[in-house]
């Protein structure tokens, strides 16, 4: 009997530990899993460590709840919408620890995750000042290559508990499909120990079974499929909907102050029960104005 | 007719950086100039230039203005969409990448670059982006070529936070750190410069027509080194600015 890893996402959510790793699949305004974000901030999941490649409002979100220990990342930004805020306003506050590296250097980590091997080796970060902190914390290693001598880095792999993806199409397995370029996200998913994904289309296996080349990530790293429309709203979900720039620029200013951040969080958060609620407060026609013209995928 | 073209500040940027990109090379891109220098590059003197995005995103040729990179508008007709592993790590990495662009909140007299914070009284007080691939970038492409405003705070003396590495202190510490390549340009809107051979200290090639040298060492904070009388950058040609105008960005998104 195949299992069926189709789950809402409360219960999800409800089963991440207090303290977990959580990998997160956004890059600025694009991709951001903002309705498991929402969730998190709800059942108020916290002490946590985020990890990935280039921050979005996603991990802006969490850190300004103040649910995260740690984050793990190369910095981000919410494109010209704005910057991270909340994140730059606790990183200069000292309220979370930040291991900053470079995009790379993330993907590798996640990649040796994955290969499960302990450490992999890179040429970038050397000369950067993002190095020290980073052998200091036990996180890389500056070494010699064995076998031309060179100097190069070990750069410790990272197994999140959870990475979390929005994904265009899954079935019921876990096999997604997912379009556009993919950054970090799939290095994340084959190296974390559990790997969500927010599918905003739950299709038959059959539709997999009938294109297997077109399967971008297999359920067998997959466990819980989550089917949620405009998951990554107002972030992009490319060929199914456009980033709203009205919404990012109007949080990214409310996000500037304390007040203003707990405003948003009020307004889309806490004060809606769940993700149709916040849909609902975004309002149906905005939403149908954001989907994606089939030709550009925005 | 004068024969006198006017242009603006940012074409001028453009049109000397697109001069710098060979026929054939590969290069690294950001959103705004460096990609309107990679396609007037493309329409001009380099039809086989290639283009990627550091996000995963192969040759793509846009049609309407992005936000940033993130923004699907510009991975409109790519050739290929994919992954950090194949831009950052087999392309970049793997030595396949000729050129890299760069901005940033500083870049000091060795060519380091600071997107992470500025500090006051050794304190960092304000955060910018951090490195994304630029660390990756400017440890790894074959040349990189810098991009920014010409401003005294955007030039110190030294970088308050080295996120992306240049010729660190200078000399032959940046082979001894382990790395190759470094960066070769710094195109801004006053002038362009380039670094010294030995010592890897910034230095003048060529300001842009009407600047006065004085200025640029005005805007400038730390000596610039100067070879004799400085040169000036040749204007962009009536084809290039009508390529700028009517192909590359025509409806003056980025340029205006």
């Amino acid at each position: 009997m195949i299992q069926d890893k189709v789950r809402g996402l409360q219960e999800v959510v409800a089963s991440i530990p207090e303290g977990a790793h959580v990998a997160l699949g956004g890059f600025a305004v694009s991709g951001c899993p903002i309705a498991f974000v929402h969730e998190m901030i709800r059942q108020r999941r916290g002490r946590l460590t985020l990890s990935q490649a280039v921050g979005g409002m996603d991990t802006d979100l969490l850190v300004g709840a103040g649910l995260v220990e740690t984050l793990i990342f190369g910095g981000g930004s919410l494109d010209r919408a704005g910057l991270l805020n909340q994140v730059n306003e606790a990183i200069l506050r000292g309220t979370i620890r930040v291991l900053e590296q470079s995009s790379l250097a993330i993907t590798l980590r996640y990649h040796a995750g994955a290969l499960g091997i302990p450490y992999i080796p890179t040429r970038t970060l050397l000369g950067s000042e993002m190095l020290e902190p980073l052998v200091e914390a036990g996180e890389v290693e500056v070494a010699e290559d064995p076998f031309e001598g060179q100097r190069i880095v070990r750069l410790r792999a990272l197994q999140p508990d959870v990475a979390v993806l929005v994904v265009q199409m899954a079935d019921r397995q876990g096999n997604c499909r997912i379009l556009g370029p993919t950054w970090d996200n799939l290095e994340k998913a084959r190296a974390a120990r559990r790997t969500v994904v927010l599918a905003e289309e739950l299709v038959d296996e059959e539709e997999f079974r009938k294109a297997p080349e077109g399967t971008t990530l297999s359920g067998l790293y997959v466990d819980a499929v989550v089917p949620l429309r405009f998951s990554a709203y107002p972030t992009a979900c490319y060929r199914k909907y456009d980033y709203d720039f009205d919404h990012l620029r109007r949080y990214a200013t409310l996000a500037q102050t304390e007040e203003g951040f707990t405003q948003y969080l009020e307004e889309y958060v806490l004060g809606t029960s769940d993700h149709e609620g916040y849909l609902c407060r975004i309002g149906e026609e905005r939403l149908r104005d954001l989907r994606a013209d089939p030709e550009r995928g925005y | 007719m004068s024969g006198r073209q006017e242009y603006s500040p940012s074409e001028m940027m453009v049109v000397a950086a697109s001069r710098l990109l060979r026929d054939g090379e590969t290069v690294l891109v950001g959103l705004g100039l460096p990609q309107l220098a990679c396609l007037l590059a493309k329409a001009t003197h380099a039809p086989r230039l290639r283009m990627v995005l550091e996000i995963g995103v192969l040759e793509p040729e846009p049609v309407d203005p992005a936000i940033g990179i993130a923004d699907p508008r510009l991975w409109y007709r790519a050739t290929c969409h994919t992954s950090f592993t194949e831009t950052l790590g087999i392309l970049l990495q793997g030595g396949r990448i000729d050129v890299g662009f760069l901005g940033g909140a500083q870049v000091d007299r060795f060519g380091n670059i600071n997107s992470t914070h500025v500090c006051e009284n050794g304190r960092p007080v304000r955060r910018f982006r951090g490195s994304g691939g630029a660390c990756d970038i400017a440890a790894l492409a074959g040349r990189v070529i810098i991009i920014t405003p010409h401003e005294r705070r955007r030039f110190p003396e030294r970088v308050d936070f080295c996120t992306s590495p240049g010729f660190l202190q200078g000399g032959r510490s940046r082979e001894a750190a382990g790395l190759r390549g470094g960066p070769v340009h710094v195109i801004t809107d006053l002038a362009v410069m380039g670094f010294d051979a030995e010592t890897r200290e910034m230095r003048l090639v060529s300001v842009h027509p009407g600047v006065d040298p004085a200025a640029v060492q005005e805007a400038t904070g730390f000596p610039l080194a100067w070879a004799g009388e400085a040169r000036t950058t040749p204007p962009p040609a009536p084809e290039e600015l009508e390529i700028l105008r009517n192909r590359v960005d025509p409806h003056g998104w980025y340029l205006r």
